[in-house]
């Protein structure tokens, strides 16, 4: 039922330092129980701490612990988050926001990433890709070239060697709190740079249906992935987030059920 | 507005929600002033920061789960509330904070007090931790320079409890009232390179932690009758360290 497995790599380390001298170690042990649990599946690589997007500089420390990861498990594909969650202190130091947050759609924003975007390919010389993220804002600073966070994947990606990892429940949050059509978004994302697919559950709170990965993956969320799969025909996988807080609550028949559910759009579409 | 100036406004909003200048030291003109007393008001801000403060709180409740679980309701989420409001609870890896938000309460709490006890406990259980993954025996050859000085290990503590750690245990789980301090405190050492991360220490340990509250030389500790077999060890597992 679980063809290859996505790793977060901060999961398994340890931050020692602060401001401009941190360092993100891996933990060897918990490393160790992460290979034995995956049990020689293919990985790939979903990291958050990155920052990509953040103007000031990204996390060096990430990449170096990256880079030490690579050596002990290598990975087929590597993705982050489209975004930011750091800026800069007035000491110049590194300050974390507390939460990932979106990049206005701008040249500046598109070419910072297709920059660094092609840096990261060239380092670790395994694909890489970007999530289109989730976010609670409706008027974020805009260039008109630019059209809005499709246009910014757009861009991303014919600036750099980047592919995409189309998050559809992400996409399904900021429809619902937005007021677009999913599906029309869907036909104007650049279908042919996706490798991977995210699915996902969500919540409502104070009146926004929330990325909370907290349980099943909601109807509509199945029809768009089953819209998306004919479309995409770079696509390697569909993977079902869902927070370890949760999963205990969820149970192991239902996270049974989801995956069985994935399977069964991929295999009508994908088979052959 | 310049990628730059966005993210440091955006940022600086959602970090310093109780200040009255969270716009501090960003360079912006007029119109982006107004962009961001605009955006401050909408729906969609207001959402993201009421979920940057839930999670900067559970960041930091987690760091301290076992002493905050011995305090009221009240207390609790007033001792957040105060720790997030300074604009703590940021970070991801959120036990590289802990040791400081532990610090944070334990200067609020009685002593002695089982609070305090379970506060220092957890304390010194990740700065233990934090020291073990890189924690190396250091040369033991120093020990034969008496002018060499030493002090208390950075990742190394000791703690009182003032009761059997299975009763503290059973009153954080039942949320029954906690049983009283007992005379005979329970002692325990924590070092980054003991395995199980503390041990019950020999009264001889005890002395030589008790004498390095100020950097000592090895000439002074072993003058208090110290056997050097047990400054090694200690030295050896982290519980003290070369002072130069």
């Amino acid at each position: 039922m679980v063809a290859f497995v996505e790793v977060t790599p901060e999961t398994i380390c340890r931050q020692r330092g602060t401001g401009t001298t941190t360092e993100i170690e891996i933990l060897p042990d918990l490393m160790e129980l992460a290979q034995q649990t995956c049990g020689g599946l293919p990985m790939v690589i979903h990291g958050v701490e990155l920052s990509i997007g953040s103007a000031h500089s990204w996390n060096d420390a990430y990449l170096r612990m990256l880079d030490s990861f690579q050596k002990s498990w290598p990975f087929v594909w590597h993705s982050e988050h489209l975004g930011f969650q750091t800026i800069s202190g007035d000491d110049g130091a590194t300050l974390e926001v507390g939460v990932p947050l979106p990049m206005p759609p701008t040249k500046e924003a598109a070419a910072l990433v297709a920059s660094r975007s092609d840096a990261i390919l060239r380092r670790y010389g395994v694909p890489f890709l970007l999530e289109n993220p989730a976010h609670y804002f409706s008027d974020l600073p805009t260039d008109p070239e630019i059209e809005g966070d499709i246009g910014l994947l757009h861009s991303i990606t014919e600036g750099s060697g980047c592919r995409l990892l189309l998050d559809l429940h992400n996409l399904y949050c900021n429809a619902i709190n937005h007021n677009f059509d999913p599906f029309k978004a869907i036909d104007r994302m650049p279908l042919d740079m996706v490798i991977e697919i995210h699915v996902a559950g969500g919540s409502w709170r104070d009146g926004f249906w929330m990325d909370a990965h907290d349980g099943r993956v909601p109807e509509r969320v199945w029809e768009m992935l089953d819209y998306a799969l004919p479309k995409v025909p770079h696509v390697a996988g569909v993977v079902f987030e869902l927070l370890e807080e949760h999963a205990v609550g969820l149970g192991p028949e239902a996270i049974a059920d989801e995956l069985k559910h994935g399977w069964k759009i991929w295999n009508a579409h994908r088979a052959a | 507005m310049a990628l730059i100036e966005f993210q440091t406004g955006l940022g600086q909003l959602l970090r310093e929600q109780k200040s009255s200048d969270p716009l501090h030291g960003v360079n912006l003109d007029t119109n982006e002033k107004r962009y961001f007393e605009t955006l401050r008001e909408t729906a969609g801000f207001r959402f993201c920061a009421s979920i940057q403060r839930s999670w900067c709180i559970g960041r930091a409740a987690r760091s301290a789960y076992f002493t905050l679980s011995l305090l009221p309701d009240e207390e609790r989420q007033a001792l957040l509330n105060e720790w997030v409001d300074a604009g703590a609870g940021t970070r991801s890896f959120f036990d590289a904070e802990g040791e400081s938000f532990l610090s944070f309460i334990s200067e609020r709490l009685t002593d002695p007090s089982h609070e305090l006890s379970v506060c220092q406990f957890e304390q010194a259980t990740l700065r233990a931790s934090n020291g073990a993954s890189f924690h190396a025996s250091p040369d033991l050859t120093g020990l034969v320079n008496p002018e060499r000085n030493l002090r208390r290990g950075k990742h190394a503590a000791l703690v009182c409890l003032y009761v059997d750690p299975s009763l503290l245990l059973e009153s954080m789980q039942t949320r029954k009232p906690l049983p009283p301090l007992s005379s005979e405190p329970i002692v325990l050492m924590f070092s980054p390179g003991l395995p199980q991360l503390c041990n019950a220490p020999s009264e001889e340990e005890i002395a030589v932690w008790e004498a390095l509250d100020a950097p000592a030389s090895v000439g002074t500790i072993l003058s208090l009758n110290v056997s050097p077999k047990t400054l090694a060890g200690l030295l050896r597992q982290g519980t003290i360290e070369y002072a130069d």
